[in-house]
């Protein structure tokens, strides 16, 4: 008992209590049973078997004894539980733990012993055991290790951090939010993980964090700074194999449709060998499903490379690359495929309100993919729904269904979202173009618009300040776009027959630039996003929330802020949100060479603190003893039940 | 009458030598239907044993009947009429000729009355008193004598010898009256009953053999007074396995000896087999003895059961 102190009753009550309730029992026993008279017509028939009995007379005292005895063990052992004794190792008051969980994509590989299948995972079909699964496992043995005083709280670390339970000692809550953390294609916000991990363990007692990771996690310096972990006690708990750690990735992939010809597109993609060691990879690229090239890579230790596919056709929709090693095994599968969704293509309704020019009718024919309905001024509008409507030197009052407005030369204000200024002229001294462009614009992206001549023009002003003056000459604005309730506008202040623009090549792609931006069908479409980064994605801007459905299948609601959804990403795939008149798709990759890169850290080092090897948590070495002796009360008491109902100690 | 004893009565019904008996007997003891089986029992005996002829029953006794029996010496005073000429001639010795005496029998019924008997409702004493009067009703419509006494430690109830079957209604109501009560001794009782019965006969003990001192020495007593003892062991199988559990303390409803006692199926399974064996060394005891036994359950109607005595024989010969 040298080691034992008790930190509940105190010892010398607990010896005067034993004393006190020891004589009771004993007095208790002492009393004689009082038994009940049955009368019998002979008793002599009794007598022998009763002789019998009396010679094992010895051993029934013997059984009496050991009975009384047993009863002082049983309050012996439920006062020694009341004391609550402790060895010297366990009287230290309870750890507080934050255990924080790497749930980055490199926790997805499988460079660990597979052995013999883990309880944790019921798959159907089992998966390979990656790296979380090693974590969950050490981490589950973990909590089996604590002690009654101990609390732990866990967290998943990943773009985030979310806490999965509450700072408890209850190993059930544990245990199950140690099952709900999940891997995803993102990489670990590690500086965020250890605030939080600080700043819930401030003020308590003998804190620690424990890391569950493969380290690979890069310094944990955010716009703060780099983090303090305020003496706090860091351990490591390593998963991963340095010696195994073979992996390529598709760190790029995105894919457009050439502007002239929107069945054809072409694609990007690069490629690394996040390994040391050079690597013979294949790369395969899908169309809606079917293989559209296989071609062969060597690439040497860490190099990355492009691979670009021009002209290409046959697909509709979704593009998929895969990689994989021409040589042993790839542990982590979830950077060997990318995905990207090629811009929809629609049969855009255009409305032409013109009494006839050559030019415009000769641009909207490059476009095969468009229905043009021409109408006269004093016919407009005519039947039917229009994505886009174009007044050539007409500016009506827009009726409804017109879609976006593209004005040409408008004679006057009345009824456009921007006010007619000077009429400007172009003179030697200052020939009048386009000397300032809004190059980012979607509508004159990637167009040369500087050199273009204009014998007159009006001065366009606009209304808003929201509205942009895309192309300016020295003298005013020439053209400016914006959106009125939702629809956009364009307005060009010169009639195209007062310049050279229709003899450009220009010309004809700013028609289809401007009714691209129109039907969102702006080169500026992102056909991958990229996980772990909050997205902005093209929904309705009368809307607040909408449903987004992901790669699993799940779907979740979403805010919707100035007409985009908004979304925190972390899983690969594809993805469709739902909108009022349809659903829009989307892809999203880890493309992230870092994260790939997924060779495990032996040592994690915060700042100056290196952190050192989980101990203390054996099962059963902090356990409290109280326990123990309760349940050798029960147990003697089960054995004892059971020997006198079987009529073996009476 | 001290307080002390006032409270004794007072607290009597309470004490543990206070056995309730059966509110009221299931039926009248000696019914119409008991003296309808009683007939028929008679008429079977009759047919059964039909070259027998009244009261020509032999006996041990030697006497005046016709049949010879034996010779002995001659002593002075005997009948010269009893002399055997021929043996004196052949042997030149006086010899004197013994007959076979015949006479009515003299049939014995000797009832237990002890304590036991009346154990759980007085059903072996009930049992006991329907073979009484069977067995007397047979007896006396065989015109035999047949006298009947209840035995505890004592003799303690007597119905003289009588025949002709209309004294069976003395019979009935002689029987009604027997009460159990008193403890068992065979030994004693049949002592008394042997030196009150000068004319030697059968003597049919009815008795759950329950003495203390040992059934044998009462059996014993008949057989050595030249009496015909005839055991019918009244026999409760309930009295083999008590329906007993616990701890419990045991007492003789005779004797009121205590025994304290932790009831369990192995002590319960070891004393249905020391019931067996006291059951057998009953029987054993006598066979080996010559004196005629049966076993009578009382859970077998009595008729059969006197049905059963009669077929084995040994009652009637």
């Amino acid at each position: 008992m040298n080691g034992l102190h008790f930190t509940g009753v105190a010892g010398a009550t607990l010896l005067r209590a034993m004393a006190a309730l020891g004589a009771v029992v004993v007095v208790l026993y002492v009393l004689k049973l009082k038994r009940r008279p049955i009368a019998v017509p002979f008793a002599a028939l009794w007598q022998r078997v009763l002789r019998d009995r009396e010679a094992t007379t010895l051993f029934s005292q013997l059984k009496r004894l050991l009975s009384l005895l047993l009863q002082l063990a049983l309050l012996g052992l439920m006062l020694l539980a009341l004391g609550d004794p402790r060895t010297a190792v366990n009287k230290t008051s309870g750890r507080h733990v934050v255990v924080l969980i790497d749930a980055s994509a490199s926790m997805k590989a499988t460079d660990v012993p597979q052995g013999a299948e883990d309880a944790v995972r019921k798959d159907t079909p089992p998966r390979p055991r990656t790296r979380l699964d090693l974590a969950k496992e050490r981490l589950r043995q973990t909590i089996r290790g604590l002690s009654g005083s101990d609390r732990m709280l866990i967290a998943s670390l990943d773009a985030t951090v979310t806490p999965l339970s509450t700072m408890t000692g209850e190993t059930s809550e544990l245990e199950r939010a140690l099952d709900g953390v999940r891997a995803a294609d993102v990489r670990a916000n590690f500086a965020a993980g250890l605030r939080y991990a600080v700043d819930s363990l401030r003020g308590l007692p003998n804190a620690e964090i424990v890391v569950a990771s493969d380290g690979a996690l890069g310094e944990p310096v955010d716009g703060q700074g780099p983090v303090d972990l305020s003496g706090i006690k860091l351990s490591f708990v390593k998963t991963g194999d340095s010696t195994s750690s073979r992996n390529v990735a598709l760190t790029g992939l995105s894919v457009r449709r050439y502007p002239l010809d929107k069945s054809r597109y072409e694609v990007l993609v690069e490629v690394t060998n996040t390994m040391d060691e050079e690597a013979e990879v294949e790369l395969q690229l899908y169309g809606d499903g079917k293989v559209t090239d296989l071609v062969e890579l060597r690439l040497g230790g860490r190099e990355s490379t492009s691979r670009f596919y021009p002209n290409l056709s046959g697909a509709d929709r979704a593009l998929e690359a895969r990689v994989r090693l021409k040589n042993g095994e790839d542990v982590l599968p979830a950077d060997d495929r990318a995905y990207a969704l090629l811009p929809e293509r629609r049969r855009a309704r255009v409305q032409v309100v013109t009494r006839g020019n050559m030019y415009l009718e000769a641009a909207l024919l490059l476009d095969g993919y468009l229905e043009v309905v021409d109408v006269l001024p004093e016919n407009y509008p005519a039947e039917g729904r229009f994505d886009v409507t174009i007044f050539d030197g007409v500016a009506p009052a827009v009726a409804p269904k017109s879609g976006g407005i593209f004005y040409l030369a408008p004679p006057s204000d009345d009824h456009t979202p921007f006010k007619l200024g000077d009429k400007l002229k172009s003179d030697k001294a200052f020939p009048l173009g386009f000397d300032e462009l809004e190059d980012k614009h979607p509508i004159v992206r990637y167009l040369s618009l500087g050199e273009v001549n204009i014998a007159s023009a009006r001065e366009l002003e606009p209304r808003e300040k929201k509205d942009v003056a895309v192309g300016r000459s020295l003298k005013g604005a020439l053209m400016v776009a914006g959106r009125r309730k939702g629809k956009p506008f364009v307005a060009l202040g010169f009639d195209v027959r007062d310049s050279d623009l229709p003899m450009r090549v220009a010309w004809p792609l700013l028609v289809m630039n401007v009714i691209g931006w129109f039907i969102d069908e702006d080169t500026g479409y992102i056909s991958s996003y990229r996980t772990g980064e909050v997205w902005s994605i093209p929904a309705a801007a009368s809307e607040k929330t909408a449903t987004l459905a992901l790669p699993d299948g799940t779907t979740r609601t979403v805010p919707v802020k100035d007409g985009r959804a908004v979304y925190l990403g972390q899983d690969a795939g594809l993805y469709e949100l739902a909108l009022p008149d349809g659903k829009a798709s989307f892809a999203a990759n880890l493309a992230d060479p870092t994260e790939s890169t997924i060779t495990p850290a032996p040592t994690l080092t915060v700042g100056d603190v290196k952190a050192s090897e989980l101990e203390g948590f054996t099962v059963g070495v902090r356990r409290e003893l109280w326990i123990y002796f309760l349940l050798a009360v029960l147990g003697m008491s089960a054995v004892e039940w059971f020997t006198y109902h079987r009529r073996v100690t009476v | 009458m001290g307080i002390l004893d006032v409270f004794k009565r007072a607290a009597a019904p309470f004490s543990r030598r206070f056995v309730p008996r059966a509110a009221v007997a299931e039926r009248e003891l000696f019914d119409d239907e008991f003296q309808r089986k009683l007939e028929y029992l008679a008429m079977v005996s009759k047919r059964v044993f039909a070259g027998s002829m009244k009261a020509e029953r032999r006996t041990k006794k030697t006497g005046s009947g016709v049949e010879f029996a034996d010779h002995r010496d001659y002593a002075p005073g005997d009948d010269f009429r009893s002399l055997d000429w021929h043996a004196y001639q052949r042997f030149d010795k006086l010899l004197v000729r013994l007959f076979e005496e015949e006479e009515d029998l003299s049939i014995y019924l000797i009832v237990d009355s002890s304590e036991s008997m009346g154990f759980r409702a007085a059903e072996k004493l009930r049992y006991a008193k329907e073979l009484a009067a069977s067995l007397a009703y047979v007896g006396l419509a065989n015109l035999d004598r047949v006298a009947i006494v209840t035995a505890d430690s004592e003799i303690a109830m007597r119905l003289e010898p009588t025949r002709n079957k209309k004294r069976i209604f003395r019979v009935f109501e002689f029987l009604r009256r027997v009460k159990a009560s008193g403890d068992t001794d065979l030994k004693s009782a049949l002592r008394t009953f042997v030196a009150q019965h000068k004319r030697r006969g059968l003597a049919i003990l009815i008795s759950d053999l329950y003495d203390p001192a040992g059934f044998e020495e009462g059996i014993n007593v008949l057989r050595y007074n030249k009496f015909e003892p005839f055991v019918l062991h009244v026999v409760d199988k309930r009295d083999g396995g008590p329906e007993l559990r616990g701890d419990v303390v045991l007492y003789d409803v005779e004797t009121g000896d205590e025994r304290e006692v932790t009831v369990t199926p192995a002590v319960l399974a070891k004393f249905r087999t020391e019931y067996d064996a006291y059951l057998a060394r009953v029987e054993r005891f006598c066979v080996t003895h010559q004196v005629s036994y049966f076993r009578a359950d009382v859970e077998m109607p009595f008729d059969e059961l006197v049905l059963r005595v009669f077929r084995r024989g040994g009652f009637l010969k």
